[in-house]
């Protein structure tokens, strides 16, 4: 603390000593000009605007307080003030001697700041490699979650829904996944508080509970010395997520609201009626055919309507500003039954006061996200394979029931429901003090709670015959955070330095537990409303379950950014981490990270050229990820009666409790670390009308973190975690952007943006042949597994048997990879994998006067995808057995229909795809035209189209898709098994502001 | 002005001092052993030594790789819909399997983790003070050697551990019969004789070092063409039957299903076996894994059924054709045992449902049995179950009758669902409302007949004593007199020696074992043409061998893999 305490009170000498020096300049004939210069929008006070007096060399900087004093010689003098990202101003100081000047932000500047984590910086002054993505840039259309907002906008980003279901999760990973378990997530952080990725309930993505018309912008940070600020946590990237605040000197409401309908964007190409009687006869199959033309796609789905509403109040004076918001959405599925809605309130404060040196900003969220979800992937799994022949209501209208074991899909709808509510309430309150000139203290206090609650039922029915069962499981996730932190920030005219140190504990809280209970009588009232009407309740169907962990984790953290003459950049971080679920002897990881800017635009000879900006960045980090599961550090043995641990020893009595390791001890066990090096290279030409970036990284992590199977195979649990510490992941890659913007005199504007992912991984070093994943689903193909990580290939390879076509009997030939004369599982090979190799992204608006249209595309290629549907469904066995299935399934004359499909290249395709995600046309209405802008400041109608085209070889339902088909932790990728489709959407929208 | 600096600084450092932490992880819903009395410590401690047998002795682990790899047993991809599971079990009874192979995997886990626990027991016994401690130490000491036996058997080497904290030596052939040996003989004398048949008793470790002198020469040598069984090795395995034999304690069946009945933990023909109990540990896979998915044989519970798993290969069938022709092999009680009437009386069609029970033994032809439909079974006009003739409902084929035919292959045809006789040895547990559940008979791993079958082996094998192993065979024959015993043989060779263990222990995951020791298991039999040596024994899991890949030359794969 003295220490500080002396830097500081040096800063200020070093201040007043430079404020001294100008005020000496001039003895005679002087007038001196007071006055301060401050943000045109919040108020707040400019630190460091230049001043200088027009057509001279002579000038100051305004002070800490925003205050500044220079002398002119006469009343003409004109005074140049600007600070960088803000519009210029010159003032002719006339008869004034205290001038208050306040420096609108430009326009096009304001959109290069970027949230770093702990502050913000403009984009100009930052040597990591990070991207921020204001709101009117985010993807339009019906969204549920934000990561939807920025998919396709960020290189090097990679968001791919796990299916087309509201509320799904998505799998966003940021330059290559750097660990093969789970939990290669990014950090969210949301107005500075750091989520926990845990689930909240049943399989909703959890970051549901932000509404994302409160989301401001999206700052993704991707190289290490941009997240080695959250240290443990940075491995996987960091999302900052700034929601939206009130502005000083306006008020008022505004209402914005959609009408969105959706459709199936591509139904699966399944016989129809005729189709099918005709090809089970041509290949031999037995036909049944009573005579109906169903499309069982047709008859589960439905055109699903979704409602968006958002009222939103703002408004502020100089001390006070609030944002607050209401919103609503009712999502419908295409399935039919399924159903998302979420409601949301958000409120933000930031009051100031003790004369503007406390600034304090309080948030608080509150939502309910409420999924309805019939039995999806049964009702699929029928849908397609059910014959086509057979109908679907019987002559009263009613649901047809078959007199066999296949089961009418429509039934499920009122037999098996699945609901989740999560409740979740979020807040917390950031304080900055100002201490001293240029020494801010920081707090940052917040608590994220939710609650959930998910009921599985199935109600008693006789066909197909059930007993019926409820089963219901609850929880609680708590998060809660403090930070303190100190920040320093020091300007002259050449030096611009700011430090951070602080300290910050978080501790996460997660509980739950569940209960079932079995056998209802056949009746329509719904086990959740009248569970005790339960018949069967044993320790062997119902026995609770639960789960409780406390995760505790402290860190360190301090940066240093450096500039010198607005050219040379520098910055230093370091974070030491403590985790609880770090072992004994590992307890604290230090991150440390380095880099630097240089800006070439600034040299002189650079100035004056096309360049308006140009900077050259390096930097170098390492990071971790502490994803890893709780308790894996300690031994445990449990005494409990079970099939597996106790066993009778005497004829009669009660069954002793038997007593068993079920995990070894290994206080080694720590994070996996992630080392980086980014060069990046900042353009901007033609006055900014060109802009761009260009990023070269490579991430190498290990000491990676693995369930293993001991060396020494009598263990008393048969896997324990260890790091391997010679095993690398290495993601490397180059990332482009390049964005063109021009606004014309006559009223038109465009723009023009693209960006583009290269990107390579591999696995090295690992001590294992192959670490399977990927568990294959369907008859036939259980036990199989579908991804395989070897080394010198990426995760996410699909180790398959090669597929070579037909033998003389018509059965599946494979290729003898190993020669050995036989096939067997030696002779799989490395087939591809599912992440893209390449990843690239359009996007263009065009404006004019009031109207404007906006179009976004991405693309993906590279990369395959292994239809499992397929594999498991549409072959030709399959059709001569009566089960309906795609052309697929006889695309090979050769194919005997006696040939199995066991899991294999065959069923590998390319999931290459190139999507129009958005086109979107609005028109402004100019309301002061009008002369209602009294009463009405904006009115905007629009219409989007989501998901309107996909250009892909891929012939399952979306190319965009990842069914979880982990194994042991894991991770699976690039697997479609009866995954929920995909929707078309056309939203029509309103926005008014009062 | 300083003065409010200061405040703010203590402030600031309290904030920091209060919110620090050691990180400590704190564990809420997980406990380890608390307060224990010395006896429920010991009880907890040899409990687990037992308790994963039922998950070793199941279907799809040590049962396949006894049976499925043999002509006793073949399990075809049914209706191209059904056990296809990746080929895994073609794999098996071709004799092509590799060490991914998930049957082969998960046998090896269960059984590691059970010599784990021996070792666990063996270090934490000692200190306990309950008298029972001692007698628990013994067993757990003699389990490892079970265990051992196990893994000598399928995958040719034991671990021997000692210390939990140290690595296992790992042994293979002679150096893995002696250690064995060596452990049997050590707890033979401390071991109680009452304990049994679910536990390990003085009857029990006569049994099983009679069964290691028999296949010694085996696994002493495992790849060789012809074993060398030694007069000695011979000696010891007649003195441990005659000491069983002379015990007194253990009798015959008169019964032979009686073996396989949900009661049979006081069957007194049992020496040692795997207590199920249906409300703690037992399956019924042994009874469900056979039988036709349109097999409904409890009327209380309408979703317990068969899965149509694997029948018998028709050269097995052939050997009972063959050894009875002209007469059918039911005059065997082994064969078969008929429990429902309508099979031979047509008029016989309804059924009292708290007594039915299906039939016993070899499932041949057309399959008669309760009449499932969609709100449970049909009923006669008096109330009771109607039997009739099967179809394939469950698999929306009713014209497809039930009807299992002797051929059973790997075509279409032979691969459909009826294809092959069945094996319905264990009862069908009467309390398993699903069928996979709550089994009750106790899973045999020892009995009386076997001590004279290998009696007999020994006798012929040491000194061709024909007579006196024909008098083993026969006694054993003679002594099934609840129905018609089967008619005594009048000579004795090697090859019918072997042919007797297929009708006295058919399905009773012996057969791998007396094949390789008989010299048979590189014959040809229904889809079955491997002469692959490498094949006697199976390969180490490959996840083992990764795991194991840290340290050089430690666990070596088996030839041939």
């Amino acid at each position: 603390m003295n220490q500080l305490w002396t830097f500081s009170q040096k800063g200020i000498l070093l201040i007043v000593l430079s404020l001294s020096l100008n005020v000496s300049a001039f003895a005679t004939n002087v007038l001196q000009i007071n006055g301060s210069v401050k943000d045109a929008t919040s108020g707040e006070p400019l630190i460091g605007c230049s001043v200088s007096t027009k057509g001279t060399t002579s000038g100051t900087i305004t002070d800490l307080d925003g205050k500044f004093s220079i002398d002119v010689t006469d009343a003409s003098t004109i005074l140049v003030f600007s600070y960088i990202g803000y519009k210029t101003q010159e003032i002719t100081v006339g008869n004034q001697t205290n001038m208050v000047i306040n420096l609108e932000m430009d326009g096009q500047e304001l959109a290069q700041v970027v949230v770093i984590g702990y502050g913000s910086s403009s984009t100009k002054d930052i040597t990591g490699a990070a991207k921020s993505i204001k709101s009117d840039d985010f993807n339009k259309g019906i969204i549920n979650s934000p990561e939807q907002l920025l998919q396709g906008k960020v290189a090097g980003v990679n968001v791919v829904g796990t299916s087309g279901e509201p509320g799904a999760r998505q799998n966003i990973t940021v330059r290559g996944p750097g660990g093969l378990r789970t939990g290669s997530t990014p950090l969210f952080v949301v107005d500075g508080f750091a989520l926990d990725n845990s689930g909240t309930g049943g399989v909703v993505n959890p970051l549901t509970f932000l509404n994302p018309n409160d989301i401001e912008s999206i700052d993704v940070l991707k190289d290490a010395s941009a997240t080695a600020i959250y240290g443990a946590r940075g491995a996987n990237g960091v999302i900052l997520i700034t929601t939206k605040k009130g502005k000083a000197g306006f008020s008022g409401v505004t209402y914005s609201g959609s009408l969105g309908i959706s459709n199936l964007a591509r139904k699966l190409d399944v016989f129809s009626a005729d189709e099918y009687r005709t090809q089970v006869k041509a290949i031999g199959g037995t036909l049944e055919d009573l005579g109906a033309n169903t499309d069982w796609q047709e008859v589960i789905m439905r055109t699903a309507k979704t409602q968006n509403h958002n009222l939103s109040f703002s408004g502020g004076n100089e001390n006070t500003s609030f944002f607050g918001s209401v919103g609503v959405q009712n999502q419908e599925g295409i399935i039919q039954k399924s159903d998302l809605d979420q409601y949301v309130g958000r409120i933000k404060i930031n009051q100031k006061s003790l004369n503007g040196r406390l600034n304090i900003e309080m948030n608080l969220n509150a939502s309910q996200v409420k999924s309805n979800r019939p039995a999806i992937g049964t009702l699929l799994g029928t849908a397609l394979s059910l014959n086509p022949t057979y109908p679907a209501y019987n002559a009263n209208g009613g649901i047809n029931v078959f007199q066999s074991t296949f089961v009418n899909p429509l039934t499920y709808f009122n037999l098996e429901k699945d609901i989740t509510t999560t409740n979740r309430v979020m807040g917390n309150i950031s304080s900055s003090l100002n201490l001293f000139k240029g020494l801010d203290y920081k707090l940052n206090i917040g608590v994220d709670h939710s609650t959930f609650v998910r009921d599985v039922q199935s109600l008693a029915a006789l066909t197909p015959r059930q007993d019926g069962r409820l089963d219901t499981g609850i929880g609680e996730n708590d998060n809660q955070l403090i930070e303190n932190y100190l920040t320093y920030k020091f300007v002259n005219k050449d030096i611009n330095l700011n430090l951070l140190a602080g300290h910050s504990y978080q501790k996460i809280f997660l509980h739950g537990r569940n209960s079932s209970i079995n056998k209802f009588p056949i009746s329509d009232l719904e086990p959740i409303y009248n569970p005790g009407l339960g018949q069967d309740l044993t320790i062997a169907n119902n026995k609770p379950g639960g789960y409780a962990q406390i995760n505790e984790l402290q860190s360190f953290f301090s940066r240093a950014n450096f500039q010198f003459k607005d050219k040379y950049l520098l910055t230093a971080t370091v974070r030491a981490d403590g985790s609880s679920k770090f072992g004994a002897n590992n307890k604290y990881g230090i991150f440390p990270s380095f880099s630097a800017g240089w800006r070439l635009s600034e040299e002189s000879f650079l100035k004056n050229s096309v360049f308006s900006d140009l900077k050259i960045r390096a930097g170098w980090g390492q990071t971790g990820n502490q994803e890893i599961p709780s308790k894996i550090t300690q031994p445990l043995y449990t005494n409990t009666v079970s099939g597996t641990t106790s066993y009778p020893l005497a004829p009669t009595g009660a069954y002793p409790v038997g007593i068993s390791f079920a995990r070894l001890a290994n206080p080694d066990i720590q994070w996996e670390v992630s080392t980086q090096i980014d060069l990046g290279v900042d353009f901007s030409l033609f006055n900014g009308a060109l802009s761009g970036t260009v990023d070269y990284f490579n991430k190498v992590s290990n000491n990676i973190l693995l369930e293993v199977i001991p060396a020494d195979p009598v263990q008393p649990a048969t896997t324990f975690w260890t790091n391997v510490k010679d095993m690398t992941i290495t993601n490397k890659g180059l990332e482009f952007e390049l964005n063109y913007q021009k606004r014309s005199d006559n009223g038109w504007s465009y723009a023009l943006g693209a960006n583009l992912t290269l990107i390579d991984n591999v696995v090295e070093n690992s001590p294992y042949s192959v670490i399977p994943s990927g568990s294959a689903s369907g008859s036939g193909l259980t036990s199989a597994t579908i991804n395989g990580y070897i080394n010198g290939q990426p995760i996410g390879t699909f180790f398959l048997k090669d597929h070579i076509g037909f033998d003389e009997k018509g059965q599946s030939k494979f290729r003898d990879a190993n020669n050995d004369g036989i096939i067997t599982d030696a002779d799989r090979i490395a087939a591809g994998t599912a992440l893209p190799s390449t990843m690239y992204n359009f996007n263009g608006n065009l404006g004019y006067k009031g109207l404007s249209l906006s179009v976004n595309f991405n693309g993906v290629s590279g990369n395959k995808i292994y239809d499992n549907t397929a594999n498991a469904n549409f072959y030709k066995l399959r059709l001569s057995k009566g089960i309906n299935v795609t052309p697929e399934a006889i695309l090979y004359p050769a194919e005997a229909i006696t040939n199995a499909a066991p899991i294999s290249t065959r069923f590998l395709k390319d999931g290459s795809f190139f999507r129009l995600n958005n086109l979107s046309l609005a028109y402004d209405l100019n309301t002061s035209k009008l002369g209602i802008d009294k009463w009405i400041s904006n009115f905007r109608v629009y219409v989007t189209g989501q998901n309107l085209m996909v250009w892909t070889k891929y012939d399952g339902y979306d190319p965009e898709v990842n069914t979880d088909s982990t194994i042991n932790g894991i991770s699976s990728y690039g697997i479609d098994y009866l995954s929920y489709p995909r929707a078309k959407s056309l939203l029509f929208g309103l926005n008014v502001s009062f | 002005m300083k003065k409010t600096n200061l405040y703010i600084f203590s402030l600031l450092f309290i904030l920091l001092i209060s919110s620090c932490t050691n990180l400590e992880e704190i564990i809420l819903d997980e406990t380890s052993a608390g307060n224990l009395t010395p006896r429920q410590a010991a009880d907890g401690l040899i409990a687990p030594v037992y308790a994963l047998l039922p998950t070793i002795f199941q279907h799809t682990t040590y049962f396949a790789l006894q049976e499925i790899t043999t002509d006793e047993a073949i399990l075809p991809y049914r209706g191209g819909t059904d056990w296809g599971d990746n080929g895994i079990y073609i794999a098996l009874h071709r004799q092509t399997f590799d060490p991914n192979n998930a049957n082969v995997r998960n046998t090896w886990n269960p059984l590691l983790q059970s010599v784990s626990r021996t070792v666990t027991a063996l270090q934490a016994l000692p200190l306990n003070t309950d008298p029972v401690a001692k007698e628990y130490l013994a067993e757990a000491k003699g389990m490892r050697a079970y265990f051992s036996l196990l893994t000598l058997d399928l995958y040719g080497l034991v671990f021997v551990k000692d210390n939990p904290d140290a690595g296992s030596q790992i042994l293979r052939g002679d150096a893995a019969v002696k250690f064995i040996e060596k452990e049997l003989l050590d707890v033979e004398p401390l071991l109680g004789t009452t304990a049994g048949p679910g536990r390990l008793t003085k009857g029990a470790v006569w049994g099983l070092l009679a069964r290691l002198y028999l296949n010694a020469p085996v696994y002493r040598d495992i790849y060789a063409s012809s074993f060398n069984f030694t007069a000695s090795d011979m000696d010891n395995v007649i003195k441990y039957c005659d000491k069983i034999i002379s015990s007194g304690q253990y009798a015959l069946a008169s019964e032979y299903f009686s073996i396989f009945d949900d009661n049979n933990n006081t069957n007194k023909e049992l020496i040692f076996a795997i207590d199920q109990r249906g409300d703690l540990n037992g399956h019924n896979r042994m009874a469900y894994f056979s039988l036709s998915g349109d097999m409904f044989p409890l009327a209380a519970f309408p979703n317990a059924n068969g899965t149509d798993g694997p029948a018998i290969t028709s050269d097995f069938y052939q050997t009972w054709a063959k050894a009875y022709a002209p007469e059918d092999p039911s005059v065997d009680p082994r064969f078969h045992k008929q429990n429902v009437g309508r099979y031979t009386n047509p008029a016989d069609t309804c059924v009292d449902g708290a007594t039915y029970e299906i039939n016993r033994g070899i499932q041949r032809g057309q399959q008669y049995g309760l009449q499932r439909n969609v709100s449970g079974f049909t009923k006669c006009a008096d109330g009771k179950f109607l039997v009739g003739p099967l179809v394939h409902l469950t698999r929306n084929k009713f014209n497809l009758l039930v009807n299992h035919t002797e051929k059973v292959d790997f075509t279409p045809q032979g691969s459909d669902y009826p294809s092959g006789y069945r094996v319905e040895k264990y009862q069908f547990s009467r309390i398993s409302d699903s069928g996979r559940n709550k089994g009750q008979a106790d899973i045999v791993i020892l009995r009386l007949a076997d001590i004279y079958l290998m009696r007999a082996e020994a006798k012929l094998r040491k000194s061709n004593d024909g007579a006196g192993a024909l008098a083993d065979v026969n006694f054993v024959r003679a002594s099934r007199t609840a129905r018609k015993a089967p008619p005594a043989l009048t000579s004795m060779n090697l090859d019918l020696l072997f042919r007797e263990r297929g009708f006295e222990f058919y399905w009773e995951m012996l057969r791998r074992t007396d094949m390789i020791r008989f010299g048979k298991y590189e014959g040809t039999w229904t889809e079955k043409t491997s002469t692959d040596k490498n094949k006697r024994i199976f390969p180490i899991p490959q996840t083992a061998i990764d795991g194991a890949s840290n340290l050089k030359d430690y666990l070596k794969q088996n030839a041939g893999y």
